[in-house]
């Protein structure tokens, strides 16, 4: 060992740098290993739904028999629209469209031909999230994209299909077929034939849904003017969407959540626990960092005297300063590198259990960025407090 | 960075300590000194009067007086950190008083730590001096163990081991006999006159042997 070193580091207690390995060890352990897991364990909810986040909660009037033959009673007035935009856990809100003509759709397959009424419905398209640009629709179009609920999916192939003796679908097939819209105005005067197309299954949306743009020019072009078109479902974007405050005034209005609601608030619960194991490990990893700032001090406090005759004799101050920093740095990558093999450890334990559930734990560098990130802050912080205690120690 | 310094001023200076009292006649304070590279001088005082002050000015580690302080005529008010440090290791030696080695080295560890970050003194030149001033026997003793003389002749050893244009030596013969202090003060002149260096001493009644110095009363 070099003679400044050696001279230096007299006084270095082992058992303060031990613990600050170990503090910082368990502080990096549980703020990366909870950023890991989070990372995991959210694909548990939004590999669920691409099209539609979790935040998001559609809401409709409960039908009751007060207003079972009153249509207007089940719509939304502008009132109570605006009534819920006002509350403190309301992002936004959008209304669905629905059409204002009939819709009758046919399928051709192989000379057997198949035919149904149905209705769309749209919501404003920055609450849709498709990827890439299969999400469109301009005036003069001939093609409509849809996304239509999973479960009316479901419901052809095991309900319908088996009874009626005609093949079962996957989504694939369903997505390849070309449907035959014929859209009719309810005075039957006017007319369009357009192709749709499946584009996506959703498990959150009851409904069949199409661009906003295409309902809006579809109903210019067929529906009656005249019309009031109030809608009967909100969709909500929510700031917390596990806030009791959401139900009691949901209950309190007689309002219905459509779709599962239990994944949001199960999305919302890991959030909250993991800001709290974050929060936890956060405190430590900070105590862990002024351990290691107090032990620097102390060690060069005790060897002030020394600092100050090797500076008088003319070391520079990076010299004087080096075998510190060594500490610091090699302290801080050894706790880091154990750090890391402990996520490594935890994730093990959990992520067969995890896919068990349906999730999908590919990435592991999320746990291992956050704590090589903090490792990096505290070895910066420590090195300039060391430089800056050189510097005093000058004069 | 300066090559070679030539002169040191001192000018009208004076210990802020000093700036309320009446002080005896000087040459030094508040009176105006350059201290030349190549000549000796030797600056006497009684205890109490200063002299150590002066040293650390010139060396950097004080800065409370008043006046100004000239190397090459250049204020030293201005200097950096890093500025000082490459003086120290270039352009001054010093042994301060309290000679400020390390107990816990050995004697030859003392200086090599200096010889080493200097670059300026080969080991065989650093044996003969240990056996001129006849600690060559200690030179692996920890300068813990060592009486303040001895100690003394090793901090001497580790001044002169550096490229200087200055040597600065606080009262460094106080605690050595008459024969010892003829050895240590021509084994500096010799290094001095090597390097052409200026040689400036301070003493409160035993001082350094220096031929013909130039004597300051402080």
């Amino acid at each position: 060992m070099r003679l400044i070193d050696r001279l230096l580091r007299k006084n270095m207690s082992v058992a303060r740098i031990a613990g600050f390995v170990l503090s910082n060890v368990i502080g990096l352990w549980i703020v990366a290993g909870g950023v890991q897991f989070y990372e995991d364990a959210r694909t548990l909810w939004s590999a669920d739904d691409s099209f539609i986040k979790t935040d998001y909660l559609v809401v409709n009037k409960r039908v009751t028999s007060a207003n079972l033959w009153q249509d207007s009673d089940s719509d939304f007035t502008t009132a109570e629209i605006a009534d819920i935009e006002k509350q403190p856990w309301v992002r936004s809100v959008g209304e669905f469209l629905s059409t204002d003509y009939k819709v009758q759709a046919s399928v051709e397959q192989g000379g057997r031909g198949m035919s149904t009424m149905l209705f769309f419905e749209s919501i404003p398209d920055e609450f849709v999230d498709v990827k890439g640009s299969g999400w469109q629709f301009r005036e003069g179009d001939r093609e409509v994209p849809i996304i239509i609920s999973k479960d009316y999916l479901t419901l052809y192939n095991f309900g319908f299909a088996t009874s009626a003796g005609l093949p079962q679908m996957s989504e694939n097939i369903m997505s390849g077929i070309p449907l035959t819209l014929t859209l009719t105005s309810d005075d039957g005067m006017r007319q369009q034939r357009m192709t749709g197309r499946v584009v996506g299954f959703s498990n959150r949306l009851n409904t069949i849904l199409v661009p906003d743009t295409f309902m809006r020019w579809s109903n210019r072009v067929l529906g009656d003017s005249r019309k009031s078109t109030r809608p009967s479902r909100l969709i909500i974007d929510v700031s917390s969407p596990g806030d009791v405050a959401i139900k009691d005034y949901l209950e309190s209005h007689d309002l219905e959540v459509a779709g599962d609601k239990s994944g949001s608030s199960a999305s919302y619960l890991l959030k909250v626990v993991s800001g709290i194991v974050v929060g936890v490990g956060s405190v430590i990893t900070l105590l862990s960092f002024f351990i290691l700032m107090l032990s620097m001090s102390l060690l060069m406090e005790k060897n002030r005297d020394k600092l100050h005759s090797l500076l008088m004799l003319g070391f520079p101050l990076r010299d004087v300063g080096r075998p510190y920093e060594r500490i610091v740095v090699v302290s801080s990558l050894i706790s880091c590198m154990i750090a890391i093999g402990g996520i490594f450890l935890l994730r093990a334990s959990y992520v067969a259990p995890l896919e068990g559930l349906g999730a999908d734990c590919g990435d592991w560098w999320s746990g291992v960025l956050t704590a090589v990130a903090l490792t990096v802050v505290i070895m910066i912080f420590n090195v300039i407090a060391v430089r800056r205690k050189v510097r005093s120690s000058w004069r | 960075m300066m090559t070679r310094l030539d002169t040191i001023e001192l000018e009208g200076m004076l210990p802020r300590v000093f700036v309320s009292e009446s002080i005896p006649a000087s040459d030094v304070w508040r009176g105006k000194v350059v201290f030349r590279r190549g000549d000796r001088y030797l600056v006497e005082a009684a205890s109490g009067g200063g002299k150590s002050s002066m040293c650390a000015y010139i060396y950097g580690l004080r800065d409370d007086y008043e006046g100004e302080l000239r190397f090459n005529g250049k204020d030293v008010r201005g200097f950096g950190i890093s500025e000082w440090q490459s003086l120290r290791r270039e352009h001054i030696a010093y042994l301060p008083q309290e000679l400020s080695l390390f107990p816990e080295l050995t004697a030859l560890q003392n200086i090599e730590l200096k010889s080493t970050l200097t670059g300026g003194v080969r080991r065989e030149r650093i044996e003969e001096w240990l056996h001129e001033l006849g600690i060559d026997s200690r030179r692996n003793y920890p300068v813990g163990c060592m009486s303040i003389g001895q100690q003394q002749r090793v901090g001497i050893i580790r001044a002169i081991c550096q490229p200087f244009d200055f040597i600065l030596l606080d009262e460094p013969v106080s605690h050595l006999d008459e024969e010892n202090n003829r050895k240590a003060a021509e084994i500096i002149m010799a290094e001095a006159q090597r390097q052409g260096a200026g040689i400036i001493s301070t003493s409160v009644g035993n001082p350094l042997l220096l031929a013909e110095p130039e004597r300051l009363k402080l």
